[in-house]
């Protein structure tokens, strides 16, 4: 762990010297030490700023589309930040020569909140990044965890209206703060479509109705991009089990399109792609 | 006067407490503790350190509706609805959240316009204060000069001992309602002295704390600071720390319309969203994070004590536990006092 | 009173809306529970449209393109047939009887085919019963 910081903070210091990058994406000190923060180091003396610990849960990657296109940024990340990289360059928001990649080869990060730590069923806990250009350490041994989806075994067996039960009350929660839209570094739109005005998709004021309008239509612009980092669940500050809905369209996905996302620069989005041989069946 | 009850009653005591109002209490949910309001006695709990969400949505709710209406071809049936007068009880609220509904009385009723759905809810509401028995790291009530077993502004003031709940009436309304329920019983000379005792320790209770002296001048000065980006740059602009925060009072008014038929309602908005300031011509003042996050922490710390001669925040800590990416207000003033 | 389903369709222009009309002028008849909306491709469906449609209160929605390969576009229907068949996840994920959403791909000379499919779906949501979970405002006839 304390290597991993050094070799960041070496790094960091190297690319901001060089001038290779303008910008380092890593973690701060926060107000306490179970509280680190996202971090921008900008200049060789912010340096010392940036730490690395197991509370260390932000994907970095959220940040990248505030920079304007062309920046030289050095980011690190942990395995399912790597993906969402990857899925940002799909979709040209980063170029991959503007990006150096830190990668950092560790799992089973503690959510601060919750104090528990972080495995397959709230995030993809993948034990090493995917793309990287530098591995600041040994890469992580696998080790069999089970399928990220296995957690979605209770859901996908209830009842259709137990289902509905649950999913209502859990929305019914919702304060509608986007602290879980604006986590996510896949929703960069600029407006999203809840805060247009024309049309006036769902009602401003929380309900059951329109936080459902809300969930359920993030949930699809999400298809076959989310990568399972879990920072929408995290981020909710009533604890709205989100990355379950995720993990579900994900899992969904996959079967029926047999593609994984953020695993490859060369894959094209399921969601922006077919095949002619789909089959009909995927509508029943 | 000084009453007591023991917690295993608690129950009854509540359910009387339903009788004389509609009341609010904090309840046990899946994130945390929240206030809602009470229609079963059993589920207002005492355990709990503070709540998630804060108490101001006793008084000012995240939507309140206003008009009612029905869009007809020529004409439009409008229907008021009426301000609530019916007398509430607010159940264990903590000394800083006690402090926030003096701090907001400025804004709602002594700014020249009154508010009546603030004004009406407020005159006709007990407060219940609760003393906390400890110091979470992100509370700092403190700088306020709140402590932790303050019963200024409480009505009734309530300490938790090991078997039993001392509720001492500091008002007149307190006191209206404590001689009214039966299922109290009088205190003893030996409950007098834990309930002073407490009060003393709560005083003693440590939180971190912050010097406000010239801050809201220093803050002014600096608006133009490269501080604010530096600062900001972690912020997610979601709208947490705004919901969760007591003082926090920035609300939209929309009209929410189906079918022709409709209502118009105050929803809570927040200085975070970039839709705040967004104007009619789609010009937005406040296109950056870093002038929305000043913007919050400037209300608090300068722009309300220019207007209103106190600082619009308690100290709850409420915005620093609550925040996705940690940012602590607390440390922002700080830092940006220090990088004057 | 007995239930009557209340049915969203939305056809593509070139197809299935073309298919409705020849089933409107060769006299087939078809219940009048589907009200038929006209959009120039099945891909330009947005699945927020299926949420509201469920929203606003209606039993079921169908939608209909042109059979894969015939597009007007070459290839909408491609891209559509993978969306919907996402949102219909989506919904029964969240809840609502998937059989409430239903993809149909009917071609301009199939009025036959159009006037099958709802009759066949209105059968099915008749059944079904009233929607009442996505709906807004649950106590007025919408």
């Amino acid at each position: 762990m304390k290597d991993i910081e050094n070799r960041l903070k070496q790094e960091a210091k190297r690319l901001l010297e060089s001038g290779e990058a303008e910008v380092v994406l890593a973690y701060g000190r926060g107000y306490d030490e179970k509280h680190p923060m996202p971090y921008a180091a900008k200049a060789v003396s912010d340096v010392d700023n940036i730490v690395f610990d197991e509370y260390c849960t932000f994907n970095m990657t959220r940040y990248l589309t505030e920079y304007p296109l062309g920046t030289k940024i050095a980011i690190a990340v942990k395995s399912c930040d790597s993906r969402t990289l990857i899925v940002l360059m799909q979709e040209e928001k980063v170029k991959r020569e503007d990006i150096v990649i830190l990668g950092i080869p560790y799992r089973d990060m503690i959510d601060s909140k919750t104090g528990k730590a972080i495995d397959n069923s709230t995030a993809c806990n993948l034990p090493n990044p995917v793309l990287y250009d530098i591995l600041l350490g040994d890469e992580v041994t696998e080790r069999d965890d089970g399928s990220p989806y296995d957690v979605l075994k209770e859901l996908e067996e209830m009842e259709l209206d137990v289902r509905w039960e649950f999913w209502s009350k859990e929305f019914s929660k919702c304060i509608r703060c986007y602290a879980c839209r604006k986590a996510c570094p896949m929703c960069y739109c600029d407006p999203c479509f809840i805060d247009q005005s024309q049309p006036r998709w769902a009602d401003k004021s929380p309900s059951l109705e329109s936080n459902l309008m809300f969930h359920l239509t993030r949930f699809y612009h999400l298809a076959g991009r989310c990568i399972d980092c879990g920072e929408c669940s995290r981020a909710c500050p009533v604890d709205i089990p989100l990355h379950l809905f995720h993990k579900k369209v994900s899992k969904e996905c996959e079967e029926m399109f047999d593609q994984v996302s953020g695993m490859s620069l060369d894959d094209k989005q399921v969601m922006v792609d077919f095949k002619m041989e789909d089959s009909d069946e995927i509508l029943l | 006067m000084l009453k007591k009850i023991g917690l295993e009653k608690l129950n009854e005591f509540v359910s009387a407490l339903i009788e004389k109002g509609t009341l609010f209490a904090p309840v046990k949910g899946d994130a945390g503790v929240d206030f809602q309001e009470i229609k079963n006695a059993g589920d207002v709990t005492l355990d709990f350190y503070n709540t998630l969400q804060s108490p101001k949505c006793v008084f000012f709710p995240q939507t309140d509706d206003m008009v009612r209406y029905r869009l007809k071809k020529e004409t439009t049936d409008i229907e008021e609805i009426s301000l609530d007068f019916e007398p509430r009880i607010a159940f264990g609220i903590r000394p800083c959240d006690v402090k926030s509904f003096e701090i907001m009385d400025k804004l709602f009723t002594r700014g020249g316009i009154v508010d009546p759905y603030w004004e009406s809810r407020r005159k006709n509401t007990t407060i219940m204060g609760y003393a906390f028995d400890a110091v979470d790291p992100a509370d700092f009530y403190g700088a306020f000069g709140i402590h932790a077993a303050d019963t200024t502004g409480s009505d009734v003031f309530m300490v938790k001992g090991e078997k039993n709940l001392l509720l001492k009436a500091i008002t007149e309304k307190g006191e209206k309602l404590l001689s009214s329920v039966d299922t109290l019983e009088d205190a003893l000379e030996e409950d007098r002295k834990y309930f002073e005792e407490r009060l003393k320790k709560g005083a003693e209770l440590e939180t971190r704390t912050l010097s406000l002296e010239g801050v809201a001048g220093k803050l002014r000065d600096m608006f133009g600071s490269p501080y604010w980006e530096k600062v900001a740059a972690p912020c997610l602009n979601c709208g947490v720390c705004t919901f969760v925060c007591p003082t926090c009072h920035c609300f939209d008014i929309q009209d929410e319309t189906l079918f022709g038929e409709g209502t118009r309602r105050k929803i809570w908005d927040s200085c975070m969203f970039t839709d705040f300031t967004l104007e009619a011509s789609g010009h937005n003042p406040r296109t950056q994070k870093s002038q929305r996050l000043r913007q919050r922490v400037n209300h608090k710390f300068s722009y309300y004590v220019t207007n209103f001669e106190v600082t619009s925040c308690v100290g709850c800590g409420r915005c620093t536990r609550s925040c996705p990416v940690n940012i602590d207000i607390l440390t922002v003033v700080e830092e940006a006092v220090e990088s004057v | 009173m007995e239930f009557e389903p209340k049915i969203l369709g939305i056809a593509c222009n070139w197809c299935t809306y073309t298919g409705a009309d020849l089933a409107g002028t060769t006299r087939v008849q078809y219940p009048h529970n589907v009200r038929v909306a006209r959009v120039m491709c099945s891909s330009r469906v947005n699945p927020a449209f299926i949420f509201r449609a469920f929203q606003l209160g209606s039993d079921g929605v169908l939608i209909g393109g042109c059979e894969p390969g015939d597009c007007h576009y070459s290839t909408g229907n491609y891209y559509a047939r993978r969306r919907l068949a996402i949102t219909k996840k989506i919904l029964e994920f969240a809840g609502l009887e998937p059989e409430r959403f239903r993809v149909e791909w009917i071609s301009a000379s199939d009025g036959i085919k159009f006037a099958e499919v709802v009759k066949e779906f209105t059968e099915e949501i008749r059944a079904l019963g009233p929607q009442t979970k996505f709906k807004v405002k649950k106590d007025i006839e919408t």
